[in-house]
């Protein structure tokens, strides 16, 4: 990923920059990021356009985009569910990670970088992940699927294609709704925490802007960013 | 002031910051008579999100910047009431979410106060949807004031650094 963010300003974009080895993983804001081999890692580099408030609905885009390719691999629907906001589960568990880099210059953003690692043959270990977060799982173990990362990046970059079309068409509504349908745990009590605080409350939706909508015993809390447990 | 006395207007200001993001206020004023000369002066003010330009962004639940502390005033001379939105050298947030002033926990910060940095050079980064955001100067400079701390919550159209 910090390689497609330093070529990112030599690119027409969109393009798509996938790494048979990955040396500096990385999960979001310092977390650790493991990539056992067989491992899918990939960096999508585009213009998106817009500000950098539009450029963050594009966690969306790219989890349904990681849901559909999936599906093509022969994943059943039912096993996947999404994580506020872009984490892909399958049987509950924790195998795909999206992190997004936005680039600005003084006129907005002028490059997007969308990090995805997808668990195909292996997980991490599980003590490699902080308490409370989701157990890793591996495609190949939950499914018995063996898909190569050059055989995923084929259907993924067809199914981003198509959803960040459908979104620069018709706007976030129909990604939002399509993406709710597909949600873990709403209507349950979860946990949001950021740096500051932490916020317990049942997920009632995400609004028009992508933040997460919590109600809690102290109201109605919409949270922009932050790490959901459950 | 006695420690004691100062705890209980640090806990009464935020209960005043407390009432304030309840009920959804932008300001409140009050003034407390401890003595005959022994007053305590309090503003407590959010972020007016309403004077930006148009489309207006929606409305955020989350807890805006309190500037709580830096208008509260132990003497009974108002606090000087200096908006940092309306200084034309502020950097102001081009979204809600979480501001960071290191490229990550343990790093150097971006910039520090008083350094010079050009057009385009980051200062910080905010996040919102696990994208992380870095925000351009947007013109060369010197960075005068900081106005987030890192791991804060920041509105749309919040000042986020002063550069003259």
């Amino acid at each position: 990923m910090a390689e497609a963010t330093r070529i990112a300003p030599d690119l027409a974009g969109p393009e798509w920059i996938l790494a048979l080895n990955q040396t500096a993983a990385r999960g979001r804001r310092g977390r650790h990021w493991a990539m056992p081999e067989g491992s899918f890692a990939a960096s999508l580099v585009m213009r998106p356009g817009g500000g950098p408030a539009q450029a963050a609905l594009r966690s969306f885009v790219a989890s349904l985009a990681l849901r559909e390719a999936f599906l093509a691999v022969g994943v059943p629907a039912g096993a996947i569910r999404l994580k506020w906001p872009n984490d892909v589960l399958l049987n509950g568990g924790k195998v795909a990670g999206i992190l997004l880099e936005s680039l600005g210059s003084a006129q907005g953003v002028s490059h997007l970088v969308i990090g995805i690692g997808v668990n195909l043959a292996a997980a991490p270990d599980r003590s490699m992940v902080e308490p409370g977060a989701l157990t890793p799982v591996s495609l190949r173990d939950e499914t018995g699927l063996q898909i190569t990362p050059e055989a995923f990046l084929g259907p993924l970059a067809a199914a981003f294609d198509r959803i960040e079309r459908q979104f620069v068409t018709y706007g976030f509504a129909p990604i939002r709704t399509e993406w709710l349908s597909h949600a873990a745990r709403l209507g349950d009590t979860i946990t949001a925490r950021t740096a500051r605080e932490q916020t317990t409350g049942v997920f009632e939706t995400v609004d028009e802007a992508g933040s997460i909508v919590l109600e809690t015993s102290r109201g109605r809390r919409v949270i922009p960013a932050a790490e959901i447990y459950f | 002031m006695a420690n004691k006395t100062h705890d209980g207007d640090v806990a009464f200001i935020r209960a005043l910051a407390e009432l304030l993001r309840e009920n959804d206020l932008t300001e409140l004023q009050v003034k407390r008579d401890y003595g005959a000369d022994d007053s305590l002066n309090v503003r407590v003010s959010r972020q007016m999100q309403m004077v930006q330009s148009a489309p207006a962004p929606a409305m955020h639940a989350a807890p805006a910047p309190i500037s709580g502390p830096a208008a509260a005033d132990a003497a009974p001379a108002p606090a000087p009431s200096v908006d940092p939105a309306q200084d034309p050298n502020a950097v102001t947030s081009p979204m809600v979410g979480t501001a960071y002033l290191q490229p990550e926990p343990g790093t150097p910060s971006f910039v520090a106060v008083g350094d010079k940095v050009a057009e385009g050079q980051t200062l910080m980064i905010i996040e919102a949807m696990k994208t992380m955001n870095q925000i351009p100067s947007p013109k060369s400079g010197t960075v005068k004031r900081i106005l987030v701390e890192d791991g804060a919550p920041v509105e749309f159209g919040a000042p986020l650094m002063i550069i003259e």
